[in-house]
């Protein structure tokens, strides 16, 4: 992130943009961007704080216990400084899990335990399996390759980004370190259709969102696209003793958001950001040819990186049959311990890839998970989400409304919830307990709504603080927060109609919906 | 010969725990603020035979035993038992039909006692009480469904639910234990459906009186003040910086 950062103030060169073993998830702040972000970061710290203390003073709601409302009250302070940034996230979060102590909303050992959680493993787990992929070059191979057997239209370099960010979804699962290893690509080839920092152009615009949109919507291609698919995936098996396999998910999710991307990377092009015809071309005399030098310069496939495709395939073979393991193995290895498999034999000596000092763990960003975690999981168990969604929902009467209805709203309401809010983990652990629990009051298989509700999780692209890597992106300066809106809220429209006539067909062949004019007993 | 002795035996047994139709057992159960508290019992049954019904209270030590509505001649004991108290509904005669059975109890007190011994490390801040109520069907007939209604005097609120037995099955929608409010008063209502012989179900409640520490509002609004004055550069004019 810094060295993305850093790339804004002098003009890097197409080798320096390449060399991507230099990018490292940096905890340090980002420098507010514009004068409403700074005053936004001056005012935060005080906005939270009388938050707080507003929530918790209010006299006590009659379904609400004392841990509850004091739960609320740190977890909307925490919120607001988040979004606001006075202090980086991780600090926030450390302070979240203080006042969740003093307010008596957690026992200490419930927020430690959070570090523990199994989440949290798979993203250190995911970091380090991350790192072989910058080490070994191999990110960098695969990018160059598409690049350079795509690249020669503005259409088809865009493209070749879609169908990069496809690939790499499922292989790194923390969407911003596939940002950070894939932003100097976008930068260079926006650069060479003549879209650069001063001079963005439309072109820049669709590179930028439509690889954002990407890096997020495609992570819902997996349930280990993200922790908080995995997240979603344990609160429905154990609120709505449902079991969601690796297949079960990718058959649902992996349509939707293809179909939504590529439909994407049309009306991004002809609707939104309509290029000019010498947009559509490259204006960087020898630009691709630069690329294709790299390319060729990388010669064959090195051990290592042939070594790194084994590991890889090894976990992701692991990932994807975890149906069968208990028939194989008799034990089930779960997405974290086939990480843990990979991580083990990428780090073992001699053999391995890595030693452990060259492995990129960003402890500042699963310090950041963990306090959402805490969170997260206060608001549940004090029932303060539950008593929050309730209020929601009862205002809207939905008893013996056909499903399809109910699945609308609670569809629609999941994927723009995430423009309140910053941590797909924290909507999850909010959202997801409420939809089990409404589906169970209504009458329907608690799947039918939250397998669905769970596939918006990473569509988190509305505005530029709405992910990680939306700050990421939102620093090359490409594009307006206008923009980001204007592209994120067609995409999530769009996923909304796309996920809605799913319900109706394939969700429903599938057994995951019933019908879609069906009325509850 | 045995086996049919024994099958008939068991025949028999299940005829009578059909015998009555036990279809909502609620009880109200409103804490004073001296720590005692006002129970009410509803028992809504079914085709009831003559005989000796019992039942479980769910608390030790009830007084003041009095039944407040029930067909003529109906009796209520109460008895102590494995520490809880055990209720004997005599009935004198078949009641066909559906009957309301209506009796009310008073407790001495109604939280258990938090106070450490002498050395012992504090569990609970001052002010906070326990409250535990525990349920087990330890009368053949099945119990359709079970509630108590646990009303809070004024001035007390709710901290924490810390336990809330057994875990709900799949197909249960309602939670075990919801807070709401019953007749202007906090209330935790635990409810539990199907209870079988043995079954059982609880819940502990952490209560505190509705008073906030000042201190937060303090501690907030000067560390507020503090940013403010301390920060101030990060929205002063460039060259100002």
């Amino acid at each position: 992130m810094a060295a993305v950062a850093d790339s804004a103030t002098k003009v890097p060169t197409l080798q320096e943009l390449l060399d991507m073993e230099k990018m490292t998830l940096s905890s340090k702040t980002r420098a507010a961007q514009s004068p409403t972000e700074q005053w936004m970061r001056y005012l935060g710290f005080p906005g939270g704080i009388l938050l707080f203390l507003l929530i918790y003073f209010l006299p006590a709601g009659a379904g609400l216990s004392a841990a509850a409302q004091s739960g609320a009250a740190c977890f909307a302070l925490a919120l607001v400084w988040w979004v606001t940034e006075p202090f980086p996230t991780y600090v926030t979060s450390l302070v979240l899990m203080f006042l969740l102590l003093v307010t008596r909303t957690s026992n200490a050992k419930a927020i430690m335990d959070v570090l523990g959680m199994e989440v949290i493993w798979l993203n250190l787990l995911a970091f380090i399996l991350a790192s072989m992929l910058v080490k070994t070059r191999l990110a960098k191979r695969m990018a160059l390759w598409l690049v350079v057997r795509f690249g020669h239209k503005a259409s088809w370099a865009l493209l070749a980004f879609l169908v990069l960010q496809l690939v790499l979804a499922p292989l790194i699962p923390a969407t911003a370190a596939r940002c950070v290893m894939t932003l100097p690509l976008m930068i260079v080839v926006a650069t060479i259709y003549g879209s650069t920092e001063s001079t963005p152009n439309a072109f820049g615009k669709n590179m930028m969102l439509l690889n954002l949109a990407c890096i997020s919507v495609l992570s819902s291609i997996t349930m280990t696209g993200s922790s908080a698919n995995l997240i979603a995936v344990g609160l429905i098996q154990n609120m709505g003793g449902q079991r969601v396999y690796y297949m079960d998910w990718m058959r649902v999710g992996a349509p939707v958001a293809i179909l939504t991307m590529v439909l994407m990377w049309l009306l991004g092009q002809k609707l939104l950001f309509r290029m000019k015809p010498e947009e559509q071309v490259p204006q960087v005399e020898g630009g691709l040819d630069l690329v294709r030098h790299q390319f060729e310069a990388m010669g064959p496939l090195g051990f290592q990186e042939k070594k790194a495709i084994a590991i890889f395939g090894l976990v992701l073979f692991l990932w994807m049959t975890d149906i069968f393991h208990m028939r194989w193995f008799g034990v089930e290895i779960s997405a974290p311990f086939a990480a843990l498999l990979g991580a083990v034999i990428v780090l073992f000596p001699r053999w391995g890839i890595l030693s452990w000092a060259e492995a990129d763990i960003p402890w500042h960003l699963l310090i950041f998970s963990a306090g959402a975690y805490a969170g997260g999981l206060a608001l549940d168990s004090t029932g303060a989400a539950e008593w929050g969604v309730r209020q929601l929902f009862g205002g809207m009467n939905l008893k013996g409304v056909p499903f399809g209805i109910t699945y609308t709203v609670v569809i629609s309401v999941m994927m723009y919830s995430h423009l309140l809010t910053t941590s797909k983990t924290v909507r999850t652990l909010i959202m997801i307990p409420i939809i089990i629990t409404l589906a169970k009051a209504l009458g329907w298989s608690p799947i039918s709504l939250a397998l669905p509700a769970a596939l918006c999780i990473d569509w988190v692209v509305g505005l530029p603080i709405s992910g990680k890597p939306n700050v990421i992106m939102f620093s090359t300066n490409q594009y307006t927060v206008g923009d980001n809106f204007k592209y994120g809220m067609l995409t999530c429209t769009l996923g909304v109609v796309i996920l809605v006539i799913s319900a109706a067909t394939w969700f429903h062949w599938l057994g995951i919906t019933p019908s879609f004019w069906a009325v509850a007993p | 010969m045995k086996t049919l002795r024994l099958l008939a035996l068991l025949l028999m047994s299940t005829g009578l725990a059909l015998a009555a139709d036990l279809q909502n057992y609620t009880i109200r159960l409103q804490a004073q603020r001296d720590g005692s508290g006002q129970g009410l019992a509803t028992l809504q049954v079914k085709d009831l035979a003559a005989g000796t019904l019992s039942l479980p209270l769910g608390f030790a030590a009830a007084e003041e035993l009095h039944l407040e509505g029930a067909p003529a001649g109906v009796r209520l004991e109460a008895s102590p038992h494995n520490g809880m108290t055990a209720l004997k509904l005599q009935i004198p005669q078949e009641l066909p039909g559906r009957t309301t059975l209506r009796w009310s109890f008073r407790l001495k007190q109604v939280f258990q006692n938090t106070q450490p011994k002498p050395g012992e490390k504090s569990t609970l801040p001052a002010g906070s009480r326990l409250f535990r109520h525990a349920f087990v069907n330890t009368q053949e007939d099945v119990l359709g469904a079970y509630r108590l209604e646990f009303l809070l005097p004024e001035g007390f609120m709710f901290q924490t639910i810390r336990e809330q037995l057994p875990k709900l099955a799949k197909s249960e929608v309602e939670p075990r234990v919801r807070l709401d409010k019953l007749d202007g008063c906090q209330s935790a209502t635990l409810q539990c459906s199907k209870l079988m012989q043995g079954d059982g179900l609880s819940m502990v409640l952490e209560v505190v009186p509705v008073r906030k520490s000042w201190a937060w509002l303090v501690a907030g609004l000067t560390l507020a003040g503090l940013y403010l004055y301390y920060f101030r550069d990060l929205v002063a004019a460039p060259e100002r910086r």
